[in-house]
Formats: C-alpha cells, structure tokens, sequence
C-alpha cells in the first residue's frame, strides 16, 4: 500500500516535468505565448485595433530577432520598452507634488504596471532552444529584409554615432542610448544591436510603417549613408557593458 | 411636408456629424502620436521631456499660437521642425498622416490653443 501512494505520488509530481519536457517549440508558442502575443498577424491597421494589442507582435519573429538574444532574453525576461507596448496605457498627466519640472514646469509621468519589474513566462534553457527555433520560423516579410545589407567598410565610433541620434535625427527624445538616459516611448537601443537582426535595422528605420503601420515612430527620411552608420553604431552600442560603468 | 422635414434634418445632421467625426479623428491621431511630447493636454509637458534638451511646444500657449499662421503649422507637422526653422526633434509625420489628416489636425491644435479665436471667426490663413 505505501509503495502504491509512493508511486502514484512521484507519478504526480514527474509527469508535468515530463509532459512540459516532451513539449515542442510550437507548441510552447500555442499555450503559453499566443494568448498575449500575435503569432498570426497582420499587424494593427487601426489606432483603435493598436491599442487593443497587448504585447509585441511576434508574427515575424524570424525576421526581427537574433535567435541567441531570443534563448537568453526568454530565460531571464526583462522590460525593453520603458513605457511599456502601449504608452498610453502607462502615463500619468498628474505628477506628484515633489516633482520639479525643467524650467519650472511640470510633465507628465510613467505610471502603473511599467514602474515594476515585467511580468513574463521563463522558460528553461531547453524550452527556450525551442520557443526560439519556433519563433525564428516565423518569416512572412521576406520581402522586406531582401534587398537590405550591412555595409562592412562603415566605420563609426561611439561618439560621431551618438551625434547622429541626438542631433541629427533626433532619436534620443523617444529611445534610450543607456539605461536612464533618453527617452521612455521607444524600446531602449543599447540592446538594439543584440537584440535585432542588422537588415530588420536597416529596414525598419527606413520606414517602419512597413512592418507596423500604425506605430508612433516616424519616417526619419535617414539617408542610406547614415541608416548605414546608425545600424554599425547600435551594433557597436550593444557590445558595451552598462553594468560596469554604474 | 414631411418629407421635406426629414431631408432637412438629414441635412442638418450630416453638416453636423461630418466635422464632428473629423475632429474625433484627429483627436485620436493627436494621442496616438503627438502626446509623447506635446503631453496629454497638449501643453508641451509629454512623458518624453525629461530627455529633451529642447521642450516641445505648449499648443495652449494662445499668445504665441496666435503668432503662428495655420500654413507654418501644416509644414511643421508634415516635413518637421527644421522646415520652419525650429529642431529636428520635431519629426517629419508626411509618411504617416495623409494630407487631410494634417489638415484636421491643424484644426485640433486650433481648438487646444485659440478657442475663443474660433468662436469669433478669426481668420488663421
């Protein structure tokens, strides 16, 4: 009688590891992702049909993401996007009293969910091989990455590459360039390089409306020597380390 | 006479209701894309300013909108603030608004800004 509660006991306890290890990446993608995440698309073509979306759109995670990013990122998820998937969702337009605004003004201020940490599936490293290999089959824009390549013979260094997004095009107002510094509506960029593929880059900052038509980045008009220079720089960003510096 | 009755009134509706769906529209293309900087009541104070060396602009500052015609509006908004000698972080929007929603949106920051102006049919340019 012991032995039979002892079995049926580790039965218990052994089958859901087994059942989760025997799950493929597909399937990983169908229970625990899909539910938040688009995996089917087309992207939102309306204001109304963006603000509904919940997370980021993985439809054509093969075309966007670096699979070993993908395999690190879903074992240790952290916020990319400062003001969250959906900034509307996340600010405030009544800051609190101790707030000093610069010139004596006040601003609004993020709020909510995106002042705590992320809450997100992990996976183990296993599962996370798999979500990723499933993820990075998802191709549909093809089309849009076909023409695209990095040039080797761009040379650029941390100092003229920051000029270009500050001053030149602007960048910094909405995206980080290191953790607390830049803005909060964009996904932060010194894990750009890391996180994206070069030609998703080059493509997306050429003309985002393409993968997102409703998005709130803007066409920049970046001129190709300079959406060139731009993608080496965010390359070249994502290799500092930001933890050694604070 | 009834019948002429119920034309007028449709009339009257459609005169009323297209404006009206004009603005909600622009109001939503004015949050969706101008709030991150121009701040959720639009007076230059969005989420983003902290990182901005240059402050957006405070569309209800009447006295200086004022000073603005509704053509140096439209050009700031579609080819950005260099095309009307202001800075780059005003972004050109010509790729993501369509010319009358510019258009509708000009008049959107007319309503946050010259309120009163409206009313007594002050010509804008």
């Amino acid at each position: 009688m012991k032995r039979l509660i002892l079995f049926s006991l580790l039965a218990v306890i052994v089958s859901p590891a087994l059942a989760s290890a025997g799950e493929d990446g597909a399937a990983i993608l169908k229970n625990r992702c899909a539910s938040c995440h688009d995996l089917k698309g087309p992207a939102p073509q309306t204001i109304r049909e963006l603000w509904k979306r919940d997370a980021p759109d993985l439809f054509y995670a093969g075309n966007k993401f670096r699979r070993e990013w993908l395999v690190e990122w879903l074992q240790k998820p952290v916020r990319i996007r400062p003001a969250g998937v959906n900034y509307l969702r996340n600010i405030n337009s009544t800051p609190p009293k101790s707030q000093k605004g610069k010139a004596g003004r006040k601003f609004d201020v993020l709020w909510g969910e995106v002042l705590r940490p992320l809450k997100h599936v992990k996976l183990n490293r296993a599962e996370a091989e798999a979500a990723a290999d499933a993820l990075m089959d998802l191709r549909p824009h093809y089309e849009l990455v076909a023409g695209k390549k990095l040039d080797s013979k761009v040379k650029v260094t941390l100092d003229s590459g920051e000029l270009l997004i500050d001053k030149v095009y602007g960048c910094l107002s909405c995206h980080q360039i290191e953790p607390g510094y830049g803005g909060y509506t964009g996904p932060e960029l010194y894990t750009a390089g890391a996180r994206l593929q070069p030609e998703f880059l080059l493509s997306y900052i050429d003309r985002p409306k393409n993968w997102d038509p409703k998005i709130w980045m803007p066409n920049m008009h970046v001129k190709p020597d300079d959406l060139q220079k731009i993608v080496h720089y965010l390359i070249l960003l994502s290799k500092e380390d930001f933890d050694a510096s604070n | 006479m009834r019948p002429t009755k119920m034309m007028f009134a449709a009339g009257l509706l459609m005169f009323l209701a297209a404006p009206a769906l004009h603005a909600e529209e622009a109001f939503l293309n004015y949050k969706q894309y101008c709030m991150q900087c121009h701040g959720m009541h639009g007076k230059g104070d969005g989420v983003n300013v902290p990182a901005m060396n240059i402050l957006p602009r405070d569309h209800s500052d009447n006295k200086y909108m004022m000073s603005r015609t509704n053509t140096e509006i439209y050009k700031a908004i579609k080819f950005g603030g260099p095309a009307v000698s202001k800075s780059v972080k005003m972004p050109p929007w010509d790729d993501v608004f369509t010319e009358d929603e510019i258009r509708q949106l000009v008049g959107h920051i007319r309503t946050l800004c010259c309120e009163q102006e409206l009313v007594r049919g002050v010509n804008f340019r």
